[in-house]
């Protein structure tokens, strides 16, 4: 008889060590409620369910089980379990369906996009159609060498006004003729760099450089070509052409050059 | 002393209350499987829920090798959980970048255009 009382004062402490560690979770009533709270959320929301079906069911499950155990002494612990995970697939639903809608629209910009190029290319192909007859025209040194860098385009100074980034319409011939050196040869990719003479300070020289190159990579962009296929590079006026000392010569290093990879897209590397 | 047996059997029922779990091996894998997702997206532990699905799954992984497989499935059910929201969270912000990348792109054009935004 002695032995009784031992065991059973053994499996009590037992049993209350099973409890304790189960249960004690005095907020699973506020888990529970805003749970609720977060699937209402979500089934009344036709893009959510439109989005993520699967995600609202197994919040509506998860929720089910927390309310159904939420009758049970000592589940606690539990239903703040169940309450979370149910919570957790209402924001997962809700993130879907956001991604949905901007994917959507995403969509519907790039139709628009499209449009746009297209509507700019044949603006661009007006004016150069009317500016020179798809002549050579002076006042854009259009010259394009072979050299150990790779395939070299020249963007001469009279392309910009002075102390100015943005690209003149006078080089819409020469920029519909990169876009479609591109687009017939898709593995290419370019890089463009400004140069610009030493007058000025270097700091500047190098931003004006920058800007000027980016100038052209937007209207490449603007124009069709993939921003992944064009690098932009500012020098300033390092590696000048030609002597500084003469107009002529600070005219020559104010340029943009475009540097083509070869026909598997190997760029040499930037300077 | 036909009533121990009883008592044991009480003991060991309040026992198995929480005990009885079989290790949640599978989920542990799932877990591991949504972390890496995640993290391949993107996901890093300035997410703060990315930071709550890892330091809950080491947790579980802890729990795993106490043999307190209960509370080791629901760390990892949870952290499963919060990793998909991470990885959930950040493609929605990479859409966002997207989005305002192509609207900087459209008003250049327009622009360029001269036609209105």
């Amino acid at each position: 008889m002695n032995t009784i009382p031992r065991v059973f004062g053994f499996s009590l402490l037992l049993g209350t060590a099973g409890l304790s560690g189960c249960a004690g979770h005095p907020s699973s009533d506020s888990a529970l409620q805003a749970a609720s709270a977060d699937f209402q959320q979500v089934k009344e929301d036709t893009n959510v369910l439109r989005s993520a079906p699967k995600d609202v069911i197994r919040a509506g499950e998860l929720l089910g089980r927390a309310e159904r155990l939420s009758g049970y002494i000592g589940s606690a612990g539990d239903v703040t379990h169940y309450a979370y995970l149910s919570s957790r697939y209402s924001a997962i639903a809700r993130e879907h369906s956001k991604l949905l809608l901007n994917q959507e629209r995403l969509a519907r910009l790039e139709l628009e996009r499209q449009r746009l190029q297209l509507a700019l290319r044949e603006q661009k192909l007006a004016g150069a159609q009317e500016q020179g007859k798809w002549a050579e025209d002076q006042i854009m040194s259009l010259s394009t060498n072979q050299t150990e860098r790779g395939l070299v385009m020249t963007l001469g100074d009279m392309l910009f006004d002075t102390g100015r980034a943005e690209l003149k319409s006078s080089a819409n011939r020469t920029v519909l003729k990169v876009v479609q050196f591109l687009q017939l040869n898709p593995k290419r990719v370019v890089r463009i760099e400004g140069y610009t003479d030493s007058t000025g300070d270097s700091l500047e020289n190098r931003q004006l450089a920058r800007d000027r190159a980016q100038s052209v990579a937007d209207v490449l962009s603007d124009l069709g070509i993939e921003d992944e296929r064009i690098e932009v590079q500012g020098y300033g006026d390092q590696f000048a052409v030609a002597a500084n000392t003469s107009e002529r010569g600070r005219a020559q290093n104010r340029r943009v050059e475009l540097v083509f990879s070869d026909e598997k897209g190997r760029l040499s590397a930037p300077r | 002393m036909r009533i121990r047996p009883l008592f044991a059997a009480l003991a060991l029922a309040s026992l198995f209350g929480c005990a009885n779990d079989p290790a949640p091996t599978e989920q542990l894998k799932l877990t591991e499987q949504a972390v890496r997702q995640a993290a391949a997206v993107g996901a890093t532990d300035d997410e703060p829920d990315m930071a709550l699905a890892q330091g809950k799954l080491l947790r579980a992984r802890a729990d795993m090798q106490d043999q307190s497989y209960k509370d080791a499935r629901m760390q990892a059910e949870q952290a499963e959980l919060d990793a998909r929201l991470a990885e959930a969270r950040v493609l929605t912000l990479k859409s966002e970048e997207q989005l305002t990348q192509m609207n900087t792109r459209l008003n250049r054009l327009r622009k360029q255009l001269g036609t209105p935004q």
